[in-house]
């Protein structure tokens, strides 16, 4: 177990910079992953936690120990990436042996672990195969494995499940979560997959274009969005965003939604200030069209049984996600209204989101 | 079919115009088409499409071949082979004729096994250098440098010479008068006969094949090494293996396939060893870089007593050593086809 702390990070290929001062810490038996886009910068940034890469500038810090100029190999760390990175001509067994080799360690002692590591995985009767004779979700093992035999202060993932079926990826999810707790090792995982962030990560880092919006417990940004991306990218289906500005009449501050007014407290900005509203599809209540805050037409009906996802355009041209639980009978074409919840996610017009007095 | 993607997303009119000489084309060997498929059946029509090119192949080498093989039963000076008269394995018994096959002059056709131990030693060294120093270049081409196309076209150049052009290059350098000799009169050394010199002669048939092929394998093991995932590196480094045993345990074993290739092929183009050393060393000095291949030209074709079916003998010796290191190569690709299957 080890942690690990990021000071100002920054990374440059050539004129192109694609970290822009990273901070981070991350504790000792914690699982942290890294999500964003494709292009955030996560992978670029696990690979200088690594020593793949090296920084451009800012300090690595493992165990109070500033790594920067200490190679992958000494910062004691191991990595399981995308691809597996298997070695095709060797068995499973030589794949597990090959990394405790380097540090001639005691055959008796590297079989030892080799063995742990396989009974623990349920690899052992695959130990004498090569690679190319295993499945996708076997490799996935056996890289893990790859990993675990070491005893790493910090596992470094790199999508390891993005090239399993959807399956064999949920299955393998649930088993590296209680591979984390068992090992109570730290870990750092890249993901593009939002749910996987969720369902895995003690905590989130959300990253884009290099830099990082929001670090959170799962439930932090999902209830606590930082800006509007956070919002956006956290939860499924997507949050909703609506525009709307800031209206103050008479009977205090509020809402212009459309020309509807809509109550809302502790606003700070000043009348007319153009606002972004946002809402999980789940916070909506279905209500009849002049009842609701806005008029939707529904375009399209997703029955998934427990529930119901409407996918609807607003009188305003945007379009709009809601869930009605249980089996709603809708149709497209249908007008429905829909009532806000009250405390709704406000955007300023920089996408951040605006406190509540 | 490339017609019918290129018509995609372009002026239709154009390609319409260029296709219509096809089309005229086609359309008119449909009917005798349809008449040779009528006559041969669809199966046989595989068999019509090849006659073209098995022609051609049976008429420039294996009849050659066969005709190669039934002058070796023959002998004479004659040129025809019904003016020839069949010894049997007469010419056969002439080249294996021999005190002691290590000892050259104690044989019949002491300048056959002249130029078998001469081969044998080209083939041992060439092929060894050449290997290595195709290997050592591809290493260094295959690592991030600058102008690292331009060094690659450095290496590949002399690929794209013929042979003959590669010994005139060479023998102009290093003839007695050559530019070597000329810039080591310069800097006050003495001249070296460079050519007239045994050991000297065979150094340099050596070199210069090796200098004319490096390019050409370096290029293929560049491929192999390039074919290898840049992953299984940064995994062996996160696992701390150094650089060595990266080498022997990794790209060595992933590149044998292109290794084994590369081997074989230079095997085989080694023991086939003529115009560069011809035109650089004519065999000299003596018979000290007298290879097999020239031993049969000038046997059959040079010397005044034409000997042709002793020249067709060993040269079906030499085509029997061929097949061998042929059907090796077929036997390493067919494995490296195997196991990429997998």
């Amino acid at each position: 177990m080890s942690h690990l702390a990021l000071r100002q990070v920054t990374k440059q290929f050539g004129s192109v910079k694609v970290l822009h001062g990273v901070d981070l810490d991350v504790r000792d038996g914690e699982f942290v992953v890294f999500v964003g886009p494709s292009g955030c910068g996560k992978s670029t940034l696990l690979r200088i936690i690594a020593g793949l890469e090296d920084a451009s500038s800012g300090e690595i810090h493992l165990d109070d120990r500033q790594v920067n100029d200490v190679s992958a190999a000494d910062r004691g760390l191991a990595m399981v990436f995308q691809s597996y990175a298997l070695y095709p001509h060797m068995s499973v067994r030589q794949n597990l042996a090959f990394g405790l080799e380097n540090s001639r360690m005691p055959k008796t002692e590297i079989e030892a672990r080799v063995m742990e590591a396989a009974r623990m995985l349920l690899i052992e009767p695959l130990l004498n195969r090569k690679p190319g004779q295993l499945s996708g979700g076997q490799r996935q093992r056996v890289a893990i494995g790859r990993a675990i035999v070491r005893r790493p202060g910090i596992f470094l993932l790199d999508e390891p499940l993005s090239n399993l079926d959807a399956e064999l990826r949920v299955v393998m999810r649930a088993e590296l979560a209680a591979l984390h707790k068992r090992l109570a090792a730290t870990m750092i995982y890249v993901t593009h997959d939002q749910t996987e962030a969720m369902t895995l990560a003690d905590r989130i880092v959300v990253l884009r274009d290099g830099r990082v919006e929001q670090v959170g417990t799962p439930l932090e940004l999902y209830n606590k969005p930082a800006n509007r991306f956070v919002a956006g990218f956290i939860g499924s289906p997507r949050m909703n965003f609506i525009d709307a500005s800031i209206a103050r009449t008479e009977r205090g501050s509020g809402l212009d939604i459309g020309g509807k007014h809509h109550a809302a407290w502790g606003l700070d900005l000043p009348h007319g200030s153009p606002v972004t509203l946002g809402v999980r599809p789940h916070e909506v209540d279905i209500t009849e069209v002049e009842a609701g805050a806005m008029a939707l037409e529904i375009t399209l009906v997703e029955q998934l049984g427990a529930e119901t996802v409407l996918h609807a355009k607003t009188t305003l041209g945007g379009a709009f996600t809601l869930t009605s639980p249980g089996q709603g009978r809708f149709l497209v074409g249908d007008r429905i209204g829909v009532a806000l919840p009250p405390d709704l996610h406000i955007f300023d017009s920089e996408g951040q989101a605006v406190s509540r007095r | 079919m490339s017609i019918v993607s290129e018509t995609r997303g372009q002026a239709p009119s154009l390609s319409i115009v260029l296709a219509a000489p096809l089309r005229l084309v086609m359309g008119a060997l449909n009917a005798p088409m349809s008449f040779v498929q009528r006559r041969f059946g669809l199966g046989g029509m595989g068999a019509v499409f090849l006659a073209p090119n098995m022609l051609i192949f049976g008429v420039f080498v294996l009849i050659p071949v066969a005709i190669n093989l039934a002058y070796s039963f023959t002998g004479g000076m004659a040129i025809f082979f019904g003016e020839r008269h069949v010894v049997g394995f007469e010419q056969y018994r002439t080249l294996f004729a021999c005190g002691d096959y290590t000892q050259p002059a104690t044989c019949r056709e002491d300048a056959f096994w002249q130029s078998i131990h001469n081969t044998i030693f080209f083939v041992l060294v060439q092929v060894t250098v050449l290997v290595l120093a195709a290997l050592g270049t591809a290493l260094v081409l295959n690592r991030e440098m600058r102008s690292r196309g331009f060094w690659r076209a450095v290496f590949f150049f002399p690929v794209l010479l013929s042979p003959v052009v590669v010994g005139l290059i060479w023998k102009w350098i290093l003839q007695r008068d050559g530019l070597l000799n000329a810039v080591l009169v310069d800097y006050g050394f003495d001249r070296t006969l460079w050519l007239a010199e045994r050991n000297w002669a065979m150094f340099w048939a050596i070199f210069v094949s090796v200098w004319a092929h490096l390019g050409f394998y370096a290029l293929i093991l560049l491929a192999g090494l390039q074919a290898i995932p840049r992953d299984l590196y940064e995994a062996a480094m996160m696992d701390g293996t150094g650089r060595l045993r990266t080498f022997w345990r990794i790209t060595l074993p992933l590149l044998w396939p292109n290794l084994l290739v590369v081997i074989t092929l230079a095997l085989i183009r080694a023991v086939q060893i003529f115009d560069e050393a011809y035109v650089l060393t004519g065999g000299g000095p003596g018979t000290s870089t007298l290879f097999i291949t020239q031993y049969i030209y000038e046997t059959g074709f040079a010397h005044v007593l034409r000997n042709l079916g002793l020249a067709s003998a060993a040269s079906i010796l030499m085509g029997v050593v061929l097949v061998g290191l042929t059907l090796l190569q077929l036997m390493a690709s067919n494995r490296r086809n195997r196991e990429g299957n997998r």
